[in-house]
């Protein structure tokens, strides 16, 4: 079983397109409603920053094992203006946009495991995991 | 095994056996066995000896079944693994002791060395991943357990449900008690839920936060929380803390917590003549 | 993509059924604001139980839209948020402090009535 997908993220509709693809994902992979939405909604966040600030980018979905334990990773991509400094955005509250500033922080709490890996000017990967429970 | 070895060891079997059993007795204490009568604990090691020594004579590199059963046994009755291994590392360091007395080479005695290792730690091993294991699941079917009776949510009137905590909170337990509360609210169509903390030992920074959060999630689907249960102890440790619980209604008894929710639902006891 | 507002006598009623996107979402606010207007509409009440997913975004527009609202003059109850729902806002950090909820439409209808007094 090979499960996983990648959706390119360069409007509004292409967040709908990945959260979407990652409900799938998670449902066949076994993962309860309370966890499929907070993985769904983990990748809307992760899309929806890559539009916002890096105008293009990817959001890749697939299944991970690691001894035995199954798992979802999600990892979104972009070659966008990087992020300047990493703490402040994992900061509650904290926004440039005039959002909630629920995001980054949000999504590592909604997850299990979350890395960002930011370049100014070249760009930002994070990579974060959800086990199956 | 060398066959040389095996002559000395069977040669010397009355030696090795006084040795073996005087150090086992001295560390008979690092194994909490002073319980065991002096009887039962001597026959105990006689029997692990003999066990032992069928090995060598047996030349094998496992853990033989009487050895695996005289372990599960042991352990059952409540005995330490490292009553086992320990007893099988003694009787290397006294063979090793024999065999430098017999006068050998050196040569010799380095293969003769290497030999006993290469027969001693695949049964050490062994007889430890065996009782890992057994642990290991032991302590996941316990967890099922407790998860089981971890959170009920029970409807008790109209409208109206109680969810008794008891023991620790933890963030696992936590996220079990969020979703059995909402699950709960919807399929019971409750509008009001006492969550009754009498019987969780500490309240900490913690668990009040995991506890603020579920009443903010059962808001959130359109109920609402009453926090009832509060010891004195609590009350104090949540104020000194600086917790704010200000957000929902807080009482001391689910008695006083259940007439409240009567009243936000419009109802209330009363006496009969 | 346009949400549907239903005028009952006073109120009005919105049952989301599509996955929001953004766009949708903001046009909604548009739309609901511009239908108070019209109606004079005291109360509101916006049924969420079909909707599986609410992000920071969508959060931050139904917050809004809540605000808006009540400076219109319409209150604004938002029923039937799925537990899975709830319980991601909550890890994400939105309590949506200050907006009523209520379990279903029924009941969101309810409490308008009593807070507005029939």
């Amino acid at each position: 079983m090979n499960i996983q997908s990648c959706v390119e993220v360069r409007n509004e509709w292409d967040i709908v397109k990945a959260r979407q693809s990652g409900r799938n994902i998670a449902k066949e992979l076994g993962f309860g409603t309370v966890d499929q939405a907070r993985i769904t909604t983990a990748i809307s966040e992760l899309a929806r920053n890559i539009y916002l600030y890096a105008g293009n980018g990817a959001v890749a979905i697939e299944r991970v094992e690691n001894g035995g334990k199954f798992g979802l990773k999600i990892e979104a991509s972009d070659s966008g203006p990087g992020i300047k400094d990493i703490r402040k955005v994992m900061e509650d509250g904290f926004t440039t946009s005039g959002g909630l500033g629920a995001g980054l922080p949000g999504v590592k709490r909604l997850m299990d495991e979350f890395t960002i890996d930011s370049k100014e000017n070249e760009g930002t990967v994070i990579t974060s995991i959800k086990w199956l429970r | 095994m060398d066959k040389l070895v095996i002559q000395l060891l069977n040669e010397s079997r009355e030696r090795i056996y006084t040795r073996w059993m005087d150090e086992m007795e001295r560390v008979r204490d690092e194994h909490r066995l002073q319980s065991i009568t002096d009887a039962a604990y001597e026959e105990t090691n006689k029997e692990l000896f003999e066990i032992i020594y069928t090995h060598i004579e047996q030349n094998v590199h496992k853990p033989t079944d009487r050895m695996t059963q005289f372990a599960e046994h042991l352990m059952k009755i409540g005995w330490r693994l490292s009553y086992i291994t320990q007893g099988l590392q003694t009787f290397r360091r006294i063979i090793l002791a024999v065999l430098l007395d017999a006068n050998q080479s050196n040569d010799k005695v380095y293969s003769m060395y290497d030999e006993i290792d290469r027969w001693i730690d695949p049964i050490v091993n062994q007889l430890i991943n065996e009782s890992a294991k057994n642990w290991e699941n032991t302590v996941s079917i316990q967890k099922v357990a407790l998860q089981e009776l971890s959170a009920p949510l029970i409807p008790v009137f109209e409208n109206i449900s109680v969810m008794p905590l008891i023991g620790t909170i933890d963030t696992e337990r936590a996220k079990l008690i969020m979703e059995n509360l909402l699950t709960g609210v919807i399929k019971h169509r409750s509008q009001v839920v006492l969550i009754d903390i009498t019987g969780v030992p500490v309240v900490d920074t913690m668990v009040a936060h995991h506890i603020i959060q579920a009443a903010e999630a059962v808001r959130l689907v359109g109920a609402q929380c009453i926090l009832v249960g509060i010891r004195p102890e609590i009350a104090q440790t949540i104020v000194n803390l600086g917790i704010d619980l200000g957000q929902f209604p807080t009482k001391s008894t689910l008695f006083k917590g259940m007439k409240t929710a009567l009243e936000m639902t419009k109802r209330k006891m009363i006496e009969i003549e | 993509m346009r949400i549907p507002i239903l005028k009952l006598n006073q109120y009005l009623l919105i049952t989301i059924q599509v996955d929001l996107d953004d766009k949708t979402a903001l046009q909604f606010q548009e739309d609901l604001l511009e239908k108070i207007h019209e109606t004079g509409a005291k109360g509101v009440v916006i049924d969420l139980t079909s909707v599986d997913m609410i992000d920071s975004f969508i959060a931050k527009v139904l917050g809004d839209v809540v605000r808006m609202s009540n400076l219109m003059g319409a209150k604004v109850v938002l029923t039937g948020i799925q537990p899975a729902v709830a319980i991601t806002l909550i890890d994400l950090g939105i309590m949506m402090k200050n907006v009523p909820t209520a379990l279903d439409l029924e009941q969101g209808l309810e409490k308008l009535q009593q807070e507005l007094g029939g």
